[in-house]
């Protein structure tokens, strides 16, 4: 193996053993929770990207994320359901939304595609909003059950609805959701959905369904945003349509700019972005009116000084080494 | 019947009409140019053929079935190729992944070789491989496999494009300007392969060029287009001569006095 596979593999392992080591290292229900977030965060920007390696971008992620978190906030609470059902059913309802919407959407590129994603997830907050009977309106949810408790006699006792229990679930479920994600990335599934970012127009020629391919990336982008409203409405424990609260059109602003700061063209980027930006943001948290302001400057003078992002800080330090040695 | 016939294609821009009740045959084999001055309407024709525009009107029969109102990626499944008149590429990949995008319709896509390093998946790749290379290496391009696509000098963009089009096994290659831009070497190279082709594995070819002297020594038959009308067919040392041809490239001879 190369020396850059050697780093990367590293790299990885170091942070995954930072994130299992954070309750134990900070040893604070406050930056446990902060984590928790920061972890959903990153599902929501790297599942963000699929959309964009077919060429378009998303300004409705959030719109899928609200349905996710919806739907397993109700099945535990209407049916019963635990959230180890409830969980998986929060991404395929996400995601065959999106599956539905794709067709018509993807028929259109660029700005069209965003605008349509835009209405669509302003809709959803709108429903939940308006559907009093089924969402409790502007009330939102309260009260719903927690992730439970997973028992297996004799041998472990968990209990998701404390903040550590549920940290270490909301970790490892996101892992294995980047795990996924990476996989697809690097097969030929990935490799097909370059190509159609790159020329439509030819990889249509060859024979390639762009159709087809786009709506899959924009199902499995859904799916796992999905995923991430689920674990994020049993972590809250409440959920609100109120348009300045998560589900609002300036989530999805946010999870952009975390994309586009980590660097949007490696999948270890956007994850960057995430981890750095929440923290910044959680930092910002006493001079709650300026957050937006600081999220934004940071976007601004990262996107004008390093385009490629804050993933590409090491190789623009090794050329400026390079140049250093000459 | 004919390996292409088109009947009554017509397209319009807006109140502009691109191509007007083009009639067309094109025979197993041929190699067909299709020639005429700018904005004739030459790549509507093409783009019409390879699915990337409908027709307002008209049919299009490839090889016994109608294929007018199908996809572009169901026309390559049907053997229909083509090579755009700009150098489109797929810019973010390397010369030899460009050639495997072409290999898409015979790369099997599933569950098992997204996830697990499955043995047969391994095979697959490496048939992948080595086929993409064998098609480098028809054009010539096998020593710049690793190179980014985007790298090359123009002449060898258009063969990389030649090459994507041929990973697709195709029966029907559209070529729209393949020598434009060459120098006279290179055009000699990219002739000779077109006539390769056609001799070794029976592709039929229909290629719009402004070189015209390269389509006439290349073709076996010629249409002229004008605003979008056929304005003359046939052998092209027939075309050579038509009057009607030399008035649509060259204006109308005025009377001086």
């Amino acid at each position: 193996m190369n020396r850059e596979g050697m780093f990367k593999i590293l790299g990885s392992i170091g942070a995954i053993l930072f994130a299992i080591a954070v309750p134990l290292l900070l040893a604070s229900t406050y930056w446990t929770s902060v984590f928790t977030s920061i972890a959903i965060n990153s599902l929501m920007v790297v599942s963000l990207r699929i959309i964009l390696t077919v060429g378009e971008f998303s300004l409705g992620h959030v719109g899928f994320m609200c349905l996710g978190a919806y739907t397993s906030a109700l099945l535990t609470m209407k049916a019963g359901l635990p959230f180890g059902v409830t969980l998986p059913a929060a991404g395929l309802f996400a995601g065959l939304v999106a599956f539905g919407l794709g067709y018509p959407f993807m028929r259109v590129k660029g700005i069209y595609f965003a605008i349509l994603t835009l209405v669509t997830s302003e809709s959803i907050r709108l429903l939940a909003f308006n559907w009093r009977g089924l969402t409790g309106g502007l009330d939102g949810l309260i009260g719903f059950p927690g992730a439970g408790v997973l028992s297996i006699p004799g041998l472990v006792q968990l209990d998701f609805n404390r903040f550590t229990e549920y940290y270490y679930l909301t970790l490892a479920v996101t892992l294995v959701s980047l795990f996924i994600l990476y996989r697809l990335e690097k097969s030929r599934l990935g490799f097909t959905w370059l190509a159609i970012r790159d020329a439509d127009k030819m990889a249509g020629a060859v024979g390639v369904n762009v159709l087809r391919y786009k709506v899959i990336a924009f199902s499995i982008a859904s799916f796992f945003a999905g995923i991430g409203g689920a674990l994020f409405a049993h972590f809250e424990r409440a959920l609100g349509p109120h348009p300045t609260a998560t589900f609002g059109v300036m989530t999805t602003i946010y999870l952009l700019i975390y994309m586009v700061v980590g660097g949007k063209s490696r999948f270890s980027g956007p994850i960057l972005g995430a981890v750095v930006l929440s923290l910044v943001y959680e930092f910002a948290r006493p001079v709650e009116e300026y957050q937006p302001m600081i999220i934004g400057a940071i976007g601004i003078l990262v996107v004008m000084t390093i385009p490629e992002g804050l993933i590409g800080i090491p190789e623009r330090f090794k050329k400026w080494q390079a140049k250093q040695i000459e | 019947m004919s390996y292409l016939e088109i009947r009554k294609l017509t397209r319009f821009f807006g109140g502009l009409a691109a191509v007007m009740e083009l009639e067309m045959e094109v025979d197993q084999g041929q190699l067909f140019g299709l020639i005429g001055p700018n904005g004739a309407g030459k790549t509507t024709v093409l783009n019409m053929i390879g699915g990337i525009l409908r027709p307002n009107r008209g049919q299009i029969i490839f090889n016994g079935t109608e294929v007018t109102r199908l996809p572009p990626h169901l026309r390559a499944r049907r053997g229909i190729a083509r090579v755009f008149q700009e150098n489109l590429l797929f810019r973010s990949l390397t010369v030899l992944e460009n050639v495997e995008v072409g290999y898409h319709m015979q790369t099997k896509i599933n569950l098992s070789n997204i996830f697990f390093d499955t043995r047969s998946n391994r095979i697959q790749e490496k048939a992948l491989h080595q086929r993409a290379l064998d098609t480098l290496d028809f054009v010539g391009l096998s020593p710049y496999s690793n190179e980014l696509a985007i790298n090359l000098p123009h002449g060898r963009q258009r063969l990389l494009a030649l090459a994507i089009a041929l990973a697709t096994q195709p029966q029907l290659l559209l070529l729209d300007e393949p020598v434009t831009g060459m120098n006279s070497e290179e055009v000699e190279t990219m002739l000779g392969m077109i006539r390769a082709l056609r001799d070794q594995r029976g592709i039929t070819c229909i290629i719009i060029e402004h070189n015209l002297k390269a389509i006439m020594g290349l073709c076996d038959r010629i249409a002229v287009l004008h605003f979008g009308r056929k304005i003359a067919e046939g052998p092209p040392e027939k075309i050579v001569n038509n009057p009607v041809v030399m008035e649509a490239y060259l204006g109308k001879e005025e009377d001086a006095t």
